[in-house]
């Protein structure tokens, strides 16, 4: 294990490989320390990726560090069952089982920034090859993800057995042996709670150092005080919250009922914060947990359902959550919010320190997961952290926003020079993810302040240029997989997707689109309005659809996104290029009955119709052109002139629909 | 992702091929319009219009792809000027020349640019465009309304047409029972009339 020592250091290179390159400045490595985890070759990572939920996996097969003195990977992907969903042909996948990517073609590995990495992500190889040590029952059940089939990227077809190398690389490198090893290390708790304290100090210190970087005294001040306080205090956690929430209220417009709400809290706190031992962790540790426990008053089922989540180890899911729900009552209780949400994401992280073992027994491979994506937690913790303090800061300093956001980067860039690495250099990780979060959090406000007309843009996930290079390109690489995601969604039938989200309250129902537009596009638009990721499929115009509004359903990754998307849509007004404004609202999807009624079919006796159906049997069809000597074709003219009356009531409908609108759109001033 | 002029051309031509059905049975299947069609033209492909929205017990429609576009006009002509019957008497199926509109999976136009604004609330658009939200929601409902009228209007026909055919129905079952039974022949000898023997 890298010993990285008490100061803030979270990187930290391993041994040197090779050197190469033209002038021999690049430099090969085995391995790396990075955010107090050790990653080697080989070993499986998971790799943050913009927008989802769900982080990629692969697995490092080249670590170096070019002349510029920037760090690279080469990661060699691996697939979800769900990616690649249309070339399973049948064969059924386990939940956690991944493909590792092989053949030749796009898809198969690329070059990433390390910073890139999110944690890593313990993988076993359960292939019955002989060149694969085959793992212990116990090892595989701890697994996060298991692989022991390969998918042809080039081919696109699943494969059970593979050649010697994939990408150049050895086979042997890529089965269990090396991988195995790494995840012991990684659960030994030590590496845990040194990496845990050694962010919190980078986080008080950011803190003081953010303060001091701020020209404005009334900041600095209770701010510095706050930190002092809560380091040299450890023990004493009474005092700490006693001045905690003066020198808070001198600085924003901290309300009344939140200070009553610290000090009922705090009576539950103490005995926990006891519990803890990290030195200048505990401080901070204390201090999040009164605000957790601030929202278990407030709000105790909803911290639940985050726990739960952050037990899944998706973090980023809780997080997006906690945003919104700051949005809500966006304003006075957003710093609060936040806090809370470091606040349980460290109690989390606490109790999984202490009750280790038995969390292993309870949730079995739950848990498992959970400590080997401790990285990743601890990440989200960091970046938590900062978007604590930013935030705390952010209402004093300056009521805007924007400006908070500009005011983080660069003090974290001078500031602290092992975040410079996640944070500065492309809007990396944590960066990304706080930029992201904060778009969301100033969308409105941004989009409000800035109603100059825009153009849609792709999405980034379709789109070359995004802010992030990891992702761009991770991206860039993979534009085709995403390409064909597209359609292999396809397969999965979208009447199952809309209802599920319909019932877990993600669909919408847009309206006033242009008739015209394609699903990709409508995707688009709401990435341009919102930056949410979205699927989204335009309703198929029939004879009786309106020509001036288009429709369309769309599905979100998240409850609170299409909340937020409703809501922004009924409080603001975003123009369309058609001249209207969109229209959403949680969609109802229609499901076709099961005996769906139709009227204008007639049999006329039971005897009859046994014998149509003999007939239907027998003569597969029973369609004809209607002759004008019976009584069918009589009662057909009738069915005709309903119709034409029908179509022309529509029509007329439609017309003075029409006419009204064009109306009102006359008396907007502005055109797009 | 941007769809290639070729690929958008392609698929123009594929709407020129295609013709829209709608009025169809939910018996209706892919097989029936196949052999149903196939005396006219060689069917290439069948997609049902899926109904996400409308109430459930509204008719089926179907995209149908032939293999040219000038089968389309014969096909749409054909059904309009007769009843054709699919699936079931007496409604007819009704046939369009299907339009871009009607595909979910329609390319994206090449050079296509969007352009959208979210409006401020202080600019007197806002108001307007707040108006326009709700001009759309009753333009909704409007629909929604006629739907069902139209909707009310089919149920209302098919039942007469129903009674219609059951009144018929009893009157040829009659006849023919005053035939079997020789009813008719005794009264014709009583009347003195002259009926034909079959």
């Amino acid at each position: 294990m890298v010993e990285v020592g008490e100061e803030v250091i979270e990187f930290k290179w391993g041994n040197v490989k090779s050197v190469g390159g033209k002038k021999k400045d690049v430099r090969f490595y085995e391995s790396f320390s990075y955010d107090g985890v050790e990653y080697s070759l080989f070993d499986s990572v998971f790799l943050y990726k913009k927008g989802e939920p769900e982080h990629y996996i692969g697995k490092i097969v080249k670590i170096w560090e070019t002349a510029d003195k920037s760090k690279r990977v080469k990661v060699l992907w691996y697939f979800r069952p769900s990616e690649i969903v249309n070339f399973l042909k049948g064969s059924e996948a386990l939940e956690n089982e991944l493909f590792l990517a092989s053949g030749e073609g796009e898809g198969l590995a690329n070059v990433n920034p390390l910073e890139a990495i999110a944690g890593k992500c313990n993988v076993v190889c359960t292939s019955k090859d002989s060149r694969n040590p085959y793992p212990s029952d116990e090892e595989v059940q701890m697994a996060e993800f298991v692989f022991y089939r390969f998918f042809d990227v080039g081919k696109r077809t699943i494969l059970d057995k593979i050649d010697d190398k994939i990408a150049g690389i050895e086979v042997k490198n890529l089965f269990n042996n090396l991988d195995s090893r790494k995840h012991v290390d990684l659960v030994k708790p030590g590496l845990e709670k040194k990496g845990v304290s050694r962010n919190f100090t980078a986080c008080n210190e950011a803190v003081a150092l953010l303060s001091q970087n701020n020209s404005q005294p009334l900041i600095e001040k209770p701010d510095g005080k706050c930190f002092d306080t809560l380091v040299r205090e450890n023990a004493d956690s009474k005092s700490l919250l006693g001045k905690k929430p003066t020198s808070r209220t001198g600085l924003k417009e901290a309300s009344k009922p939140n200070d009553a709400l610290h000090t009922i809290s705090y009576k539950k706190n103490v005995p926990q914060a006891k519990g803890e031992e990290n030195g200048g962790c505990k401080a901070s540790l204390v201090k999040q947990k009164s605000f957790s426990k601030l929202s278990h008053g407030s709000r105790a089922g909803f911290e639940m359902r985050e726990i739960t989540k952050m037990d899944d180890g998706a973090g980023n899911v809780s997080f997006e959550k906690n945003i919104f729900m700051s949005r809500v009552d966006l304003g006075k209780d957003d710093h609060e919010d936040v806090c809370v949400h470091a606040g349980q994401i460290n109690k989390g992280l606490g109790e999984q320190k202490a009750s280790k073992k038995e969390r292993h027994g309870d949730f079995g491979k739950a848990s498992s997961a959970k400590m080997n994506n401790n990285g990743k937690n601890r990440k989200l913790i960091t970046y938590d952290d900062d978007d604590d303090d930013a935030k705390t800061l952010a209402p004093s300093s300056s009521k805007d926003k924007y400006k908070l956001q500009r005011e983080i980067d660069p003090c974290d860039v001078k500031e602290l020079p092992s975040k410079k690495l996640k944070i500065d250099k492309t809007t990396k990780l944590t960066n990304d993810k706080l930029c992201k979060d904060y778009s969301k959090i100033s969308s409105i406000v941004e989009q409000k302040r800035d109603f100059r007309p825009m153009e849609v843009i792709q999405r980034p996930d379709d789109l070359v240029a995004c802010n992030s290079v990891a992702i761009m390109l991770k991206r860039s690489d993979t534009n085709l997989r995403q390409k064909d995601r597209s359609k292999w969604f396809k397969e999965i039938p979208w009447e199952e997707r809309m209802k599920t989200a319909y019932e877990q309250g993600k669909l919408l129902l847009l309206q006033n689109l242009d008739p015209s537009l394609s699903s990709a596009e409508v995707q688009n638009i709401i990435w341009t309005g919102f930056q949410e990721h979205c699927t989204a499929k335009v309703i198929q115009k029939t004879d009786y659809s309106s020509p001036h509004s288009g429709q369309a359903f769309v599905i979100f990754k998240k409850m609170e996104a299409a909340a937020k998307v409703v809501r922004e849509l009924d409080e603001g007004c975003f123009l369309m290029p058609n001249g209207l404004p969109l229209v959403g609202s949680f969609g109802v999807p229609c499901f076709p009955e099961k005996k769906p009624v139709f009227y204008g079919h007639h049999v006329v006796d039971q005897l009859r119709m046994m014998q149509m159906q003999r007939d239907m049997k027998d003569a597969v069809s029973t369609s004809h052109c209607s002759q004008p000597n019976n009584i069918e074709y009589d009662m057909a003219i009738e069915w005709c002139l309903l119709q034409e009356r029908a179509n022309k009531s529509w029509r007329m409908l439609y017309q003075q629909q029409g006419e009204q609108l064009k109306k009102l759109k006359a008396k907007l001033k502005s055109k797009i | 992702m941007e769809s290639s002029a070729e690929e958008y051309s392609a698929f123009e031509q594929k709407v020129s091929r295609t013709v829209y059905f709608h009025n169809l049975s939910p018996q209706v299947t892919e097989s029936v319009i196949r052999t149903a069609l196939d005396q006219f033209a060689s069917v290439k492909n069948v997609k049902f219009i899926p109904n996400y929205i409308g109430p459930s017990n509204l008719p089926q429609c179907a995209l149908v792809e032939l293999d040219s576009a000038k089968k389309v006009k014969e096909i749409v002509s054909m059904v309009g000027q007769y009843s054709f019957m699919m699936s079931g008497m007496p409604r007819p199926v009704r046939a369009q020349p299907a339009v871009m509109e009607m595909f979910d999976d329609r390319p994206i136009k090449p050079n296509r640019k969007i352009k959208l604004r979210w409006l401020n609330p202080d600019e007197p658009d806002f108001e307007v465009a707040k108006q326009l939200k709700n001009l759309t929601r009753k333009h909704t409902a409007e629909i929604e309304f006629i739907r069902k009228l139209q909707l009310d209007e089919e149920e209302k026909l098919a039942k007469q047409q129903e009674d219609t055919l059951k009144v018929h129905y009893k009157k040829f079952k009659m006849i023919d029972g005053i035939m079997a039974d020789k009813t008719a022949h005794r009264l014709a000898r009583k009347y003195n009339l002259h009926v034909a023997d079959e």
